[in-house]
């Protein structure tokens, strides 16, 4: 069929006249305009046609953000890391020397970012059995890093904190065992997920929520979603958003609402004082900037602090300090020196 | 006259962050399979650049089948995790936008299944993917009853099927040859993807030419 036959269906599916409507180059420009004086009586036919084909669209439809579309590029390169495989190509790659010189500044910019902020310590995984073994991450004190999972589950671990899972979490056992604190996001899949912190066990099928592990006590807060905790002795207790169990050593359980930001803030980098006296301060910033803290000043008992930081360096928090308690500091070698 | 010469649009997308080097012209100009070879063969730059012409669309693309922008985001992510691991091993690929659309589909698509609790449940909901709209005035300028057939218009693009609405889309919205709308929907022969654009539209032409339209009893 010639494009003088054409019906407005035909036009509509037409590739080259789509590709005028939609990308006009000079070929397509050239032909159709050629053809549309040659053709006065399907003109109106024509126009009908680019309408509708203009008038098509998504109904609707979300757009991805700066801050996802960069969160997305950097975990993917994370990714790798992991693998202990990285770049593969671009070392030993080809002529040319400008795109190599480019890439490497690329990726030791990023490398040092990364570095900055997602310090692993990757331990050899130990065989269990022929194939099933269990894998150990790790955070060191002042650091903390995302781990994706096998299975697209995330963990946020927080300063020197611990995770073993099996590497055949993503088809079979859907396990995993913290020490310290870790912020979940556990993705659906219609097998039950497990953390098991000693002799206690959070069962959940996809949520997110934070776990977080202290001498005498465990603490678990609900974000999303739904968990069931239960305890050696035989205690089940289910959890509902918003609600964060309390489960002491001694065996007593509460439930109570919390604090998002206080409680979660240390995944998004963010560090809350709120009301702390000296010893919580003293910690709080031992570990998030893994250093230690020496006092050889006085400091008055009844001294608290609060305080929001995001992103913010130790030496600002430490500024913050001097200005309330009126305490100088020095920071030298990872160990921050206080005093009057 | 038919063979269409369709340069690939690698739309430079504003910068966002300072470790996105742009890539040298040289680079941009080439093909999608030169630039998958250089992906293929570890070409960081390349990757940089295959992520920041695809990744946008593909989520936009992504919110046709779900809204779960969470899923969406991490299909993503493992999608170029994997790719990343497999290279030095990956296929040739002539058109990177219908690939990725194809392989982002089929991830989301084994996550929804693996979430809904029925099979019945799920053939549900892919009824609503791809919702499309044709703007109304775009089809009766003139028309008085303009209401009434804006109505009908909604259902008559309601009738058409999934798969037709992503044919549809695919080729206007996007943009695509029919060979890359088939390659994305995964049909062997190109033709498959006219066939399904014809009917469709043919399915509408009452419509689409305006004739008065009776309304159904």
């Amino acid at each position: 069929m010639r494009y003088k036959d054409f019906e407005l269906v035909d036009f509509l599916a037409d590739e080259f006249f789509i590709l005028w409507v939609k990308n006009p180059d000079k070929n397509t420009q050239h032909f159709w305009e050629k053809w549309l004086i040659e053709h006065p009586e399907k003109r109106e036919i024509v126009l009908k046609a680019i309408s509708i084909i203009r008038g098509v669209s998504y109904k609707e439809g979300e757009h991805l953000t700066d801050s996802a579309y960069i969160d997305i590029f950097e975990n993917i390169l994370s990714a790798d890391k992991e693998k202990g495989k990285y770049g593969r190509g671009f070392l030993n790659s080809d002529k040319n020397n400008n795109i190599k010189n480019i890439a490497a500044i690329l990726i030791f910019g990023f490398c040092a970012w990364m570095g900055y902020y997602h310090t692993f310590l990757y331990s050899e995984p130990a065989p269990v059995s022929n194939k099933t073994f269990v894998i150990k991450r790790s955070t060191p004190l002042g650091s903390r890093s995302l781990i994706t999972l096998a299975d697209s589950s995330k963990v946020h671990l927080n300063s020197s904190s611990e995770i073993s899972y099996p590497s055949d979490l993503a088809t079979s056992n859907r396990w995993v065992e913290l020490k310290g604190e870790g912020f979940f996001e556990i993705k659906k899949n219609g097998k039950p997920f497990t953390v098991l912190i000693g002799g206690t066990k959070i069962e959940v099928m996809g949520t997110s929520f934070n776990v977080k592990v202290e001498e005498n006590k465990l603490s678990v807060a609900l974000m999303t979603g739904k968990v069931m905790v239960k305890d050696q002795k035989g205690n089940q207790v289910s959890l509902y958003p918003d609600e964060m169990l309390v489960m002491e050593k001694s065996g007593d359980l509460y439930k109570s609402d919390f604090d998002t930001l206080k409680v979660t803030g240390w995944k998004d980098n963010v560090l809350v004082f709120d009301s702390d006296n000296f010893e919580n301060c003293r910690k709080k910033i031992e570990a998030w900037y893994g250093v230690e803290i020496i006092l050889k000043g006085e400091i008055r008992k009844s001294w608290v602090y609060s305080g929001t930081y995001i992103n913010e360096s130790l030496e600002n928090v430490m500024r913050g300090v001097n200005f309330t308690s009126g305490l100088n500091y020095k920071i030298e070698n990872r160990k921050v020196e206080l005093f009057n | 006259m038919k063979s269409i010469i369709k340069k690939n649009n690698y739309s430079v997308q504003p910068k966002v962050s300072s470790f996105h080097i742009e890539p040298p012209e040289s680079i941009k100009e080439k093909p999608d399979r030169e630039v998958w070879k250089a992906f293929d063969n570890g070409d960081e730059l390349a990757f940089n650049l295959i992520y920041r012409s695809h990744v946008k669309r593909m989520y936009h693309y992504g919110s046709q089948i779900t809204k779960d922008t969470e899923l969406i985001k991490d299909c993503i992510q493992n999608i170029f995790i994997s790719l990343r691991r497999k290279r030095g091993a990956l296929g040739e690929v002539e058109c990177i936008r219908a690939y990725l659309f194809k392989i982002l589909t089929r991830e989301i698509l084994k996550n929804l299944k693996a979430d809904k609790v029925s099979e019945i449940r799920f053939e549900e909901i892919k009824d609503q993917f791809f919702p499309i709209s044709i703007c109304p005035e775009s089809i009766m300028i003139q028309r008085e009853k303009e209401m009434a057939n804006k109505e009908l218009v909604r259902e008559a693009l309601g009738q058409l099927t999934s798969r037709q609405r992503q044919a549809i889309l695919l080729l206007y919205e996007e943009g695509m040859s029919y060979k890359e709308v088939a390659d994305t929907m995964g049909f062997n022969e190109v033709k498959t993807a006219r066939k399904i654009v014809y009917r469709a539209m043919a399915s509408l032409k009452e419509i689409l030419v305006g004739q008065e339209i009776k309304p159904k009893e």
